[in-house]
């Protein structure tokens, strides 16, 4: 057959790489993938987060629920915490869960939360609670990727490329060449011809996708597409990280905790053998010594028993921003190459996964159309960028800290236009889907207002009083139900494990 | 094999119930006590059929779910296959107990070596963490207290039966399509013919004290003997 168009190289390995790789081959078993990584290029680990879309990606590439927590030393992830960022008090903490508020009635809803004396969240969702106790989002006995509450995970990025990289090629059929690229073949600034590798020789294929982080190999190097700095609105471009090993049996907590520094924040992500902690700062405010010293602060108030003579973070410089175009000619970017922001709500896994849905379902299927797709793909990338960045944006300019750097996060100049109106409009009415009519809107109007409430922002002067409180009680009863049922998520991932429980723990001394 | 504890929020404050079914929760049995209150929903999915105390007293009325000790059709892994499950099983490991004084409130007793019972923390809480009752300790308190109350009926629907002669013995004998044989030996059901030869004046004492709905109740359920035995064929023919 004449003008088929099949055949994929992927450059890069990673978590961008071996996901697009296999999640392309799932669902276009018609293409020919070939993904070619270089031998010794270490990987950075782009994330350790993921968002509740994760679940059904690996329900595509068909890998069990059991077999990817076990592989990738993962945990569950109900979603965000954030502490200190309002005004850095005791008690200034606020949760962003990943389920949502109920569907209908918003007006009545926020309505009862109001005259309520419950948290924003715990008024949305019965998460809030789950999440306070350490709860995992479902019991072992569910069916794979199942869960009474909505979740993702926690993972460790090294080895869920690796689960990722045996899948796709054991499984899915996935070519992978160990080789270093040597040239990009084709004139500058145009469609990719083929590209020259060092052993093992002239690779041809008719689309390319650039996996090669903040390299930018193909779409940077050969194809041109400039890189839009996104710095002035999201200032964070350093961080340190480090891996702190965990006590048998510590509990282990049900969402990312980030909290707010003088000059930025901390994660704290937990998984079943350690914690992964950082420290995010902008270098504009503080030097790596202050960002060290604050690290290890932390460590100390919420590790007490760590090593702390012992551990060697790892220091990191990011530029913020993305490409003006992510695909241009045959050449589509996906990862850093595409863009990088601090990981304050974990975007960078879930925009490979929007990327590759949107590849997957509209590949071009001759050269002459590529260009088109090529436009639409960009227009609604560029799109989901700018949502990104304002609604990262959004979690600095609701605080009310004092620190210089928080007094320049809150200056009118850094605020992207769009926000700026949103808040403007959302003091008389709260976010809706008329602020955010896409198709898998990046961060839907729920995500909004669980940063807007969760931050102390004014409800609409013109709510009016919550009719009845029976929505609360039957959240409430809901609440009661799952913090019975659902165990703690150190019981469900060490039982998954093999692990024995301490039977102290348990109230097997009470029943003897 | 049994060790029964009054259950209280000091000893049970942490104390998690598997509610998931299958063998290693103690589901493997080849038929449960039902009351006639729970005839209706049970005759959707089981046959219904009486066997005389071990001490000759009475009668007491079963759910049938297998043809041999420790077996049960209607377990499928972790599934119990069926839209109603016996308020005897759901209970489990909960039993009803002796009052703490005389004539005072039936108290709730656990059976702590029950298989039901969780030492891993997985499994449904009783109480929360303030000592309160959890739903699922409040569903169960309300289905021991039901079973409780009509279990103390269930001897004036057998005096009933016997008052109008209406029990007959009941044995059965399959053949299995593998060439193998299946029997029950020793029940009763109800004679369909005397019963609907009673008199007007006997139909209306049963309609007066509420028996007429269990009797056709248990007459219906005898059609779910042929679904126990396919689901025995079925499970010959894979083993």
């Amino acid at each position: 057959m004449p003008g088929t168009f099949d055949k994929v190289a992927i450059v890069g390995g990673g978590t961008a790489g071996w996901l697009t790789a296999g999640l392309l081959a799932a669902r276009r078993p018609d293409l020919a993938i070939t993904l070619i990584e270089a031998p010794d290029i270490a990987t950075i680990g782009v994330g350790e987060g993921t968002w509740p879309t994760m679940r059904e990606t690996l329900r595509t590439l068909g890998i069990p629920e059991t077999e990817f927590l076990r592989e990738c030393d993962a945990s569950f992830k109900q979603g965000s915490r954030f502490d200190g960022w309002v005004d850095g008090s005791e008690r200034d903490s606020y949760l962003h869960p990943f389920t949502a508020p109920p569907a209908s009635q918003t007006g009545q809803v926020l309505a009862a939360f109001r005259d309520g004396d419950e948290t924003f969240a715990q008024a949305m969702s019965p998460q809030a609670d789950v999440c306070a106790r350490d709860l995992a989002p479902r019991q072992r006995a569910m069916p794979d990727y199942a869960g009474t509450l909505n979740y993702g995970y926690h993972l460790d990025a090294g080895k869920f490329a690796e689960l990722l990289k045996r899948h796709a090629t054991t499984r899915l059929g996935v070519t992978h060449i160990s080789d270093r690229v040597d040239k990009v073949l084709g004139p500058q600034g145009s469609s990719i011809e083929g590209l020259l590798l060092a052993k093992t020789g002239r690779l041809e294929a008719d689309f390319f996708i650039d996996c090669t982080g903040m390299a930018a190999l193909l779409i940077g190097e050969h194809c041109g597409s400039g890189w839009v700095d996104r710095s002035d609105v999201s200032f964070n471009d350093r961080a340190l990280a480090v891996q702190v090993p965990v006590e048998a049996g510590s509990p282990i907590a049900s969402q990312t905790v980030g909290t707010a520094h003088e000059a930025g924040w901390l994660w704290d992500i937990a998984l079943p053998t350690r914690r992964g902690i950082g420290c995010v700062y902008s270098s504009r405010f503080i030097d790596d010594q202050r960002a060290a010293e604050l690290l290890d602060a932390y460590i100390a108030e919420h590790l007490p028993h760590a090593d702390r003579s012992q551990l060697a973070p790892r220091k990191l410089a990011f530029p913020t921003g993305h490409r003006e175009k992510f695909w241009v000619g045959n050449c589509l970017a996906i990862g850093m190459s595409a863009g990088f922001i601090e990981p304050l709500e974990a975007s960078a896994i879930v925009m490979i996964e929007l990327s590759c849905r949107m590849l997957a379902e509209n590949f071009p299927e001759r050269p002459e159309t590529a260009a088109l797709h090529a436009e639409k793909f960009n227009e609604r990338f560029l799109y989901r960028w700018d949502r990104i960045v304002e609604f990262l944006k959004l979690h600095y300019v609701l605080s009310r800290r004092s620190e210089p750097y928080w007094l320049a996060q809150r200056e009118a100049a850094s605020i992207p236009p769009r926000l700026a109106a949103q808040l403007e409009l959302w003091r008389d009415a709260p976010p809706s889907n008329w602020d955010f009519p896409q198709q898998d809107e990046i961060f839907s109007a729920a995500s909004q207002q669980y940063v807007l409430y969760g931050m102390g922002f004014d409800l609409p002067a013109s709510l009016a009083r919550a009719p009845t409180a029976q929505g609360a009680v039957a959240m409430r009863e809901k609440t009661r139900a799952l913090l019975a049922a659902l165990p703690s998520n150190r019981d469900y991932l060490d039982r998954m494990n093999n692990i024995a429980a301490n039977p102290a723990a348990h109230g097997e001394l009470a029943g003897s | 094999m049994s060790n029964h504890q009054s259950l209280n929020t000091k000893e049970h404050a942490e104390l998690r119930i598997h509610t998931d079914h299958g063998v290693e929760r103690g589901d493997a049995v080849m038929a449960c006590l039902i009351v006639p209150h729970e005839f209706r929903q049970v005759q959707g999915d089981y046959p219904i059929l009486f066997r005389r105390n071990d001490d000759g007293s009475g009668f007491n009325a079963l759910a049938m779910l297998g043809f041999e000790n420790g077996e049960n059709l209607y377990l499928e892994g972790d599934k119990w296959d069926a839209s109603y499950i016996p308020l005897s099983m759901s209970i489990k490991p909960f039993l009803v107990g002796r009052p703490r004084e005389e004539g005072g409130e039936p108290q709730v007793h656990i059976d702590m070596d029950h298989p039901r019972v969780s030492t891993s923390g997985e499994g449904t809480r009783v109480f929360d963490e303030d000592g309160r009752p959890t739903p699922f300790l409040e569903r169960i308190s309300d289905q021991l207290g039901a079973l409780h109350a009509w279990f103390q009926e269930t001897p004036a629907f057998f005096q009933a039966l016997e008052r109008y002669d209406l029990l007959e013995p009941f044995s059965l004998d399959v053949p299995l399509s593998n060439g193998t044989r299946q029997s029950l030996v020793g029940y009763h059901i109800i004679n369909e013919d005397k019963f609907f030869a009673l008199d007007v004046t006997a139909l209306d004492e049963l309609r007066q004290t509420g028996m007429l709905t269990p009797i056709f109740m248990a007459l219906a359920s005898l059609s779910q003997l042929s679904g126990l035995i396919s689901r025995k064929d079925r499970k010959e023919n894979l083993g």
